[in-house]
């Protein structure tokens, strides 16, 4: 029991460690997000980001250390509840707990707009297919792309796919969302129509992490902003004390930089 | 020969040359078919992680590809008999050792197309919360189906080609009446160079075909992902 934390976060990470091969990626994460939150994680390439938010979904398997997400244990051996490693079944079922935004988008080419978001919630979820379209209308009218329901993903631009892949990810209803640098594979001219759905829809009221080069966006969404430098995260805090005045120079070099 | 006497004897052995065509229009297609549900089983195979189904999968076809038709034909309908102790008639010797040798072939082209999909497909799937099974079904497969399309048709080619091989075991296809009718006639050159334009057209013709309907396949505009990763 730690009295100085009365509410238990929804995801806690504990010492995670992430290896490929012989390169340790992350060397000992800790990190608690809060029911709620949006932590921003921030860092140079190759300090670890991507990795860590894909160990949150068991993407990628761990190391040593836990992660505790909602009542799911992912340690070393798999995911596990309630002490029980989960078959592969169970851990297809425990991913619908978190949605999930690639930087490249990673829509299924073979399948309209409108299949790529009903595909999961009729088929994993086993929802009605005539509910599921609506809602998908619903929020693709949202996303301005009410018009664009029976395109092929190579036939939108890059902004207008990251917004269908974001509503493909929001019909699932995660109680969290990962974003995985939602907006480093776009033109200049599109980063702002994908981040104003991130900020107004897809994020709220949800607990979000989400990693990113928009320092701007961060300080906007974020409750907390985590730096990662070497898979360690090295300092983290509040967006404005962060971006204004964070502790160490590793830290002021790279906002700096980035501005 | 004049053209009177040529047209004359394959007017009158219309009927044995058509009943050849038909046999050789069912083997291959019939071997076929049998050969993507095959390949595509054996590719799947060859993927897994579970060795007990790796080994034995990655084997056959690796002996698919690697025995010479006439030998697996010989093999199947002289040896198998003997080893399985049950008897098959010369055709469907035939139709087993045709499609062991496509199923070989189809199955490498099925992995490539398989592993040629972006690692990104199978992530969204996992994050969208599909199993295995699921993602292999729904997103991976019908993707790669589209890509293995040419591959598919090209190996029809070849196996309508090498159908011709079963009238060794006395399968009544094209090339054994065409031997037949020269038994009777005891003009080989007419017979066999009508035989050969026979072969030639119909080859000509689905090969145009496969260009043709590879060219119209439907693309889905496939963009080059690459994958930024850290």
């Amino acid at each position: 029991m730690q009295s100085s934390q009365p509410v238990k976060p929804l995801v806690r990470l504990s010492a995670v460690w992430k290896r490929f091969g012989r390169l340790d990626v992350l060397k000992g994460i800790d990190l608690d997000v809060s029911d709620g939150a949006t932590v921003a994680i921030i860092g140079p390439s190759g300090s670890g980001k991507s990795t860590l938010v894909r160990c949150l979904n068991h993407l990628e398997p761990i190391q040593d250390g836990t992660i505790d997400i909602d009542g799911f244990l992912i340690t070393p051996r798999g995911v596990e509840k309630n002490g029980r490693l989960l078959p592969q079944r169970e851990v297809a079922k425990f991913r619908t707990l978190l949605g999930m935004v690639f930087q490249q988008f990673n829509l299924f080419p073979h399948l309209t707009v409108l299949g790529n978001i009903i595909e999961a919630p009729t088929g994993v979820l086993g929802r009605d297919r005539a509910e599921v379209t609506d809602e998908a209308m619903d929020l693709l009218a949202k996303v301005n792309l009410g018009d664009k329901a029976n395109t092929y993903p190579a036939q939108l631009s890059g902004g207008q796919q990251q917004r269908a892949a974001i509503v493909r990810s929001l019909i699932m209803h995660p109680k969290i969302m990962l974003f995985d640098e939602p907006t480093s594979a776009l033109d200049p001219e599109l980063i702002g129509e994908v981040l104003k759905v991130i900020g107004d829809l897809a994020i709220k009221g949800r607990t979000s992490i989400i990693v990113t080069h928009e320092l701007a966006f961060a300080r906007d969404i974020a409750s907390k902003i985590a730096f990662m430098d070497a898979g360690l995260i090295i300092e983290e805090g509040p967006p404005d004390k962060l971006l204004t005045s964070p502790k160490l120079d590793r830290t002021r070099a790279f906002i700096a930089r980035i501005r | 020969m004049s053209f009177g006497r040529f047209y004359r004897l394959i007017a009158d052995n219309a009927d044995v040359i058509c009943f050849g065509i038909w046999v050789t229009v069912q083997l291959a297609i019939i071997s076929m078919l049998i050969a993507v549900v095959v390949g595509l089983i054996a590719c799947l195979g060859s993927l897994s992680r579970a060795r007990i189904l790796r080994f034995p999968s990655m084997l056959f076809v690796e002996f698919g590809r690697n025995t010479p038709i006439l030998v697996q034909l010989i093999w199947v309908h002289f040896a198998w008999p003997e080893i399985l102790g049950i008897k098959f008639s010369a055709w469907t010797s035939a139709v087993i050792a045709l499609s062991l040798q496509s199923s070989g072939y189809l199955a490498e082209e099925f992995r490539a197309g398989i592993e040629s999909i972006d690692k990104g497909q199978i992530e969204a799937s996992q994050a969208l919360g599909m199993t295995y099974q699921r993602l292999m079904r729904r997103i991976v497969v019908p993707q790669a189906l589209m890509r293995m399309i040419p591959g598919i048709l090209n190996q029809f080619v070849t196996c309508f080609k090498s159908t011709s091989i079963v009238s060794v075991i006395a399968v009544p296809d094209l090339m054994y009446q065409a031997g037949l009718i020269v038994s009777m006639t005891f003009l080989p050159m007419p017979v066999y160079s009508f035989v050969a334009l026979l072969y030639f057209l119909m080859v000509m013709m689905i090969a145009l075909g496969v260009r043709f309907a590879t060219r119209r396949l439907p693309q889905f505009g496939y963009f080059n992902q690459h994958h930024g990763r850290e």
